[in-house]
């Protein structure tokens, strides 16, 4: 079956490519915002879960940019019974030199260990430790000025995090003092096998204009994620629509223009399942040929993606095995959905058609 | 064999056939002739199964159509069709076309028939590479494929040659002679004498 099924494809050039055409950028997109939304979730979720199992932000805000907690509680934290390093980070983002937009992390110096040293040495006051995909672009490699502030480059790290790659990172007083705060985040390890609850509920009762979770938790419920995870969602929907409705108009032209072939298979008595079975047949082979080629596709763009200076690293999807076979099955889905109407259509020819020609 | 009583059809409000009835006998070559537009191939096609009629029954050895299960099953292993137009698939090869009609066909089946139509050596072409008169062969080698018991042949000739005409009147006959119930139409009276049995169909009436 799958033999005629290639015969057939071969021989419907223009309509085999242009359902392939569309299925293939259909799930190149889907593939493109699900993991590059997957890769922004990962970056983030990383950065935040490397450096401790619990989180602390401003109560009620609505994302870690706008938050700011007192540096001090890390002290009495850092104290409490099961807590095995505290630190704390501010996240922000300002202009540096020509660039428009560039992540700058202010931490504690007990961070610094997570940064992996390229060039030189972490930083004292006033200076700057440069992300490697971001020194590339700095002209002066000496310093930088940040918000009207000039900064010493310290050294040169790497991370494997895209938003620290592409950032930079000072000590936290000096990013407080761009930022005006003390805190965006404090990030808390406890030992192993400690209760994170009774620790979360303890640190709780150090300050009422606090929201303590665990990073686990934080990350499920952050909304920024929920806000990427649905976008992607939403797109990666109209995406597959749009595969549907190319595979049911196209499949539907191909049909009524294969109706003679049909015609004659039901007057030799062919069954109609086995119609519809060459049918999907056909789109199967097609739904395959076009997941591979939009999964090498899609690698491809997002190399290209990563490698992009002016995104500085930030735009780094991943494809993990669970969003490749999600994506699979959502192509599959697409196709087979997509020409069941077509193939019920054709398995339905009348063969009289095939005498109404010189009906007399 | 076969026996329609009283059969008429509607195409909306158009009456095209009128309280046909008729038998047809096994190894009989019936052929009906008539202008275009008569009524004949709506005959055809209500005798091959392939359409319903508004009124009258069908009988194919003694049982009414409507009562056989299988509409598909019966037609594959009791009727073959050959129509005015070869509708050969042209993505496929002659002896792929040939094996559409079934699948268990044995190469050496396969040979003997197109030995006898005289097609054998283009089994590895495809339609688009052989002439017409070859095309409506292979569609007749694809109806006897089976080795139905009747074969229906709507205008076989409408798209040959007076010569390849011939040919294809006279297998029908040799056919006939062998068994197989041939019911065909044609515009052409002098083809039409092969047959043991001409009806003239006119204005829904024979």
């Amino acid at each position: 079956m799958f033999h005629t099924a290639i015969q057939a494809l071969r021989y419907n050039k223009l309509k085999t490519f242009l359902i392939y055409f569309s299925l293939t950028f259909s799930i190149v997109s889907i593939f493109l915002i699900s993991s590059i939304a997957h890769g922004i979730i990962g970056m983030y979720s990383t950065m935040l879960q490397n450096d401790g199992n619990i989180i602390i932000t401003q109560k009620k805000i609505a994302d870690t940019f706008f938050s700011n907690v007192d540096i001090h509680l890390l002290d009495t934290i850092g104290k409490l019974e099961n807590v095995s390093s505290a630190s704390g980070m501010i996240l922000g983002a300002a202009p540096v030199g020509s660039l428009p937009i560039v992540a700058i992390y202010g931490v504690t110096k007990n961070r610094f260990k997570n940064y992996k040293l390229l060039q030189n040495r972490y930083p004292a006051l006033g200076e700057a430790l440069v992300g490697a995909s971001i020194y590339q672009k700095l002209q002066d490699k000496k310093s930088i000025q940040i918000a009207n502030k000039t900064f010493k480059i310290s050294g040169v790290f790497a991370s494997d995090i895209g938003f620290e790659n592409g950032g930079i990172v000072l000590n936290i007083q000096d990013a407080g003092k761009i930022f005006h705060k003390s805190a965006s985040i404090l990030l808390i390890n406890t030992r192993l096998n400690a209760n994170i609850q009774t620790i979360i509920k303890n640190i709780k009762k150090l300050d009422t204009n606090i929201d303590v979770k665990s990073t686990q938790n934080f990350v499920k419920n952050y909304n920024q994620f929920k806000i990427i995870e649905t976008s992607a969602h939403v797109i990666s929907l109209l995406a597959f629509i749009m595969g549907l409705i190319s595979v049911v108009s196209i499949m539907s032209i191909s049909v009524n223009q294969r109706q003679n072939e049909f015609g004659i298979k039901r007057a030799l008595g062919i069954s109609m399942q086995k119609i519809i079975a060459h049918l999907l047949s056909e789109s199967l082979i097609l739904a395959l040929a076009s997941f591979f080629s939009a999964a090498v596709l899609a690698q491809t763009l997002l190399s290209i993606i990563k490698a992009l200076p002016q995104l500085q690293g930030y735009v780094n999807g991943s494809i993990s095995i669970e969003l490749f076979l999600w994506i699979f099955l959502t192509s599959l889905m697409m196709t087979l959905l997509g020409s069941i109407l077509p193939a019920l259509k054709a398995a339905q020819t009348d063969p009289i058609l095939l005498i109404q020609g010189n009906r007399s | 064999m076969i026996t329609a009583i009283n059969i008429s059809h509607r195409y909306q409000n158009d009456l095209v056939l009128q309280n046909i009835t008729l038998h047809i006998f096994k190894g009989e070559f019936v052929v009906f002739t008539g202008e275009s537009g008569s009524g004949k191939s709506t005959l055809l096609s209500i005798l091959s199964t392939l359409l319903t009629p508004s009124e009258g029954s069908l009988l194919f050895f003694g049982e009414k159509i409507e009562a056989i299960a299988d509409i598909d099953l019966f037609r594959r292993e009791n009727i073959g069709f050959i129509f005015q137009f070869h509708y050969l698939i042209e993505y496929l090869t002659v002896k792929e076309n040939l094996k559409i009609a079934n699948e268990k066909v044995t190469d050496t089946s396969i040979n003997a028939l197109t030995q006898r139509l005289g097609i054998v050596e283009l089994l590895d072409k495809y339609p688009n590479e052989i002439s017409g008169g070859q095309r409506q062969r292979v569609a007749i080698a694809r109806a006897l494929i089976n080795k139905p018991k009747v074969i229906f042949a709507d205008e076989p000739t409408g798209n040959l040659d007076s010569q390849n005409s011939l040919i294809v009147f006279e297998l029908f006959q040799e056919l006939a002679q062998e068994g197989t119930t041939i019911i065909a139409t044609t515009h052409n009276k002098k083809l039409a004498k092969f047959a043991d049995t001409q009806y003239e169909v006119r204005d829904g009436q024979l």
